[in-house]
């Protein structure tokens, strides 16, 4: 406990600190062979996410993500503009998921840091930094796209096109073990949920695989899920989906489903700390777990049409810095943070509407899984989601693997009413959210 | 459906075991010293945490820690009540006030000891019983609901056996009778802190391994509490433990029935019928309501 006490009081003060740190490595590295960075030329990006709180797990990771790319990047040179290498800066914002922090911390970090762009988790706060960015024209990224929108025309989804990538576990389930024909799915009633509820409905429709009973929606504030798995289980269902429910919801209800005695299959959009999951029921119980966040140390990562810097490299740097702390969010910011410089350097230019122009322009991106579309009109009335490949991630003797790539696109070709059709039912096109 | 409705009621019985505990912590602090004691949730993480960091991190056997957990968590409230409980006996606005303070003291201090992310607790015991295919008692489960009669008893036994428990008893009814029969009311309210926030403390530790424990957990069994004691009539443990049980049956089969966000519809309309038929609650008395 004191190592862990000592550990974590670091890792706090690294991340209140994160400005002065960065400093001091970019400091350092103004003197190592090949550094070209502009003196005092640097380049501050808003970090926006919620940093404590129960959702703390979709963005502390993220930011600390991001520190590693800054420094790597900072030590190769920085980001070329204008021929001169612009050292990076995090600069970090709590919003502990509360709309009203967001729009204080989007306004604080544009007007006072005079960032030149904000990465934000969005969701339920999103509509709180929306009157921000259309006030001020900054350039956000979102990790959901249900926060895409016409009106907002500087917000992106680059990174994850949640909740629409879950598809493609349901679809490769299906193709993997036909047999499988009935599910059961409980959610947490709230602006991740639903639409990842939507999404799910349209892919086991689309896969032949029949509901049993409508989602089982539960409020945030549960902390005994008993209850919710004994009604899930009640139907004897071949399948239990856990829909995007928080880790904090995921560790509890698999638990009961191991203690309840079900011995079907499970899929969910997430296992974060998986590891602590196969401790509390056991490595036999989670094999074949289906989610859809890969660790970075898959040799599958390493294929050329992999757009992310060395990731193997990256999830042991890491998990060295922040052991037992990797989790779905860990490398989705930095990969944005790829996107942006790659766009920002196409431009010449760190402004957000010049940087938006070269992003978009050709329609397609390098995803971190590959080749990728600008994309979504359809259902966010916005080609804001950059939309390809995503891996299905399985657990095989304890340890995340990716199964394959499946491309949304190609599913949504085939499938997009039934996703729109669940999503209206569920109030989530972009035009019915208030 | 037998086997279901089994099955509820055992998830039932496990909610209503350690909601009482939780519960009957509040309303003794409520109806000894007149303080809402909204930092209680907070107790009852405390006692997770103290499993988290002895039990999960050093492997101290977890009887002891639980133990543990129960006598520090009990320390704690009696450090809330001599620190800022007493300063503020006249005032109960401001021992709301404190204890809302207080809870965001506890909540900050855990989140930069232990992280802000859910801790990892392993079982204590992976044993089920197993009723049939689907009416399954994790062993665990059984300890809570096993406990929570034990320590639920063993109040009761020293508030009416014991010349402690008449004086908490009799602080309870009128402090001020109380004190001109000699009771030291400081006395009082410190044991009814430490007895209500060991409780709180021991639910906490009890629950640890099967609920995810995080800074925040508190929130969570606050409200339902809060519930509780209004429907079991503010100031009464016999009507504590009972709304408890009644919460926590209502509340668990709405939620296998229905969903989990009835379920909350329904325990708060519980509490609403309650408070228009019988306003000071099932067991309350009118000058404490």
């Amino acid at each position: 406990m004191i190592v862990k006490f000592i550990k974590d009081g670091i890792s706090r003060r690294r991340f209140l600190g994160s400005t002065a740190s960065l400093a001091g490595l970019s400091a350092l590295s103004a003197g190592l062979p090949g550094a070209a960075l502009a003196a005092g030329k640097v380049v501050k990006i808003g970090f926006l996410a919620p940093l404590t709180g129960p959702v703390a797990a979709w963005g502390k990771p993220g930011l600390d993500g991001c520190q590693i790319w800054a420094e790597w990047v900072n030590n190769a040179g920085g980001i070329k503009i204008g021929g001169e290498g612009h050292k990076v800066e995090f600069i970090g914002y709590d919003n502990e998921y509360d709309p009203a922090k967001a729009r204080a911390g989007a306004t604080k970090l544009i007007r006072e840091d005079g960032v030149k762009f904000v990465m934000m988790l969005g969701g339920d706060t999103w509509p709180g930094a929306q009157p921000v960015a259309d006030k001020t024209g900054m350039l956000f990224s979102t990790l959901l796209p249900s926060d895409l929108g016409p009106d907002t025309s500087t917000l992106i989804a680059p990174a994850e096109v949640h909740p629409i990538y879950n598809v493609t576990g349901v679809e490769w389930l299906a193709e993997t073990k036909p047999d499988l024909k009935t599910a059961v799915m409980c959610a947490q009633d709230d602006a991740l949920g639903l639409p990842s509820v939507a999404t799910y409905l349209a892919a086991f429709e689309a896969a032949g695989i029949q509901m049993q009973g409508d989602p089982l929606l539960f409020d945030p504030a549960t902390t005994d899920f008993a209850p919710v798995v004994t009604k899930l289980l009640s139907t004897n269902p071949q399948i239990v989906c856990l829909d995007t429910c928080y880790s904090d919801y995921v560790h509890p209800i698999t638990e009961q489903l191991f203690q309840q005695g079900f011995k079907g299959q499970i899929i969910s959009c997430t296992a974060d700390f998986y590891d602590q999951m196969i401790a509390k029921t056991s490595k036999e119980f989670m094999e074949g777990f289906i989610f859809q966040f890969p660790d970075f140390d898959d040799p599958a990562l390493n294929a050329s049409n992999i757009n992310f810097q060395n990731p193997n490299g990256f999830f042991e740097e890491y998990n060295k810095r922040h052991p037992g702390e990797w989790g779905a969010v860990s490398w989705e910011y930095a990969s944005i943070m790829d996107l942006w410089k790659a766009a920002a350097e196409k431009a010449d230019s760190v402004e957000p509407d010049a940087v938006l122009a070269a992003m978009t322009k050709s329609g397609k991106g390098d995803h971190a899984f590959g080749r990728a579309d600008w994309w979504g009109k359809d259902l966010f009335g916005i080609d804001h989601a950059l939309v390809g490949d995503w891996p299905v991630v399985a657990i095989e003797g304890g340890k995340a693997r990716i199964k394959g790539f499946k491309s949304i696109p190609d599913w949504y070709a085939k499938h997009g009413e039934l996703l729109k059709k669940h999503m209206a039912a569920y109030g989530q096109m972009w035009n019915q959210r208030g | 459906m037998a086997e279901l409705l089994v099955q509820t009621g055992l998830n039932a019985l496990y909610a209503a075991a350690y909601m009482s505990l939780i519960a009957v912590g509040l309303v003794l602090i409520f109806g000894v010293m007149g303080i809402i004691n909204f930092a209680h949730g907070e107790l009852f993480m405390l006692g997770a945490y103290v499993v988290v960091a002895l039990y999960a991190d050093f492997q101290v056997p977890y009887v002891l820690v639980a133990a543990l957990g129960l006598v520090f968590v009990g320390c704690v409230g009696v450090a809330m009540e001599w620190a800022m409980f007493r300063r503020l006996r006249d005032n109960p606005l401001g021992g709301l006030v404190a204890s809302i303070g207080f809870l965001m003291i506890l909540q900050a201090l855990v989140s930069m000891g232990f992280g802000v992310r859910m801790a990892h607790v392993p079982p204590v015991t992976q044993e089920v019983i197993i009723f049939s295919e689907r009416v399954r008692l994790p062993v665990q489960r059984l300890i809570v609901i096993l406990a929570a009669i034990g320590f639920l008893t063993a109040l009761w036994a020293f508030l009416t056996k014991t010349r402690f428990g008449w004086a908490l008893r009799a602080s309870a009814q009128d402090q001020e009778a109380a004190a001109l029969q000699g009771i030291s009311i400081n006395q009082t309210a410190g044991i009814a802190m430490f007895i209500g926030a060991s409780l709180a403390g021991i639910a906490g530790a009890l629950t640890a391994p099967l609920i995810s424990v995080n800074p925040h957990m508190g929130h969570s069994v606050i409200v339902a509490a809060f519930i509780v004691i209004i429907v079991g009539g503010v100031g009464s443990l016999e009507g504590a433990v009972l709304a408890a049980v009644i919460y926590a049956f209502v509340h668990t089969f709405v939620t296998t029935f229905a969903d989990g966000v009835i379920a909350d519809v329904v325990g708060l309309l519980l509490m609403l019928v309650v408070l228009i038929i019988k306003p000071t609650g099932l067991f309350g008395t009118a000058d404490r309501a």
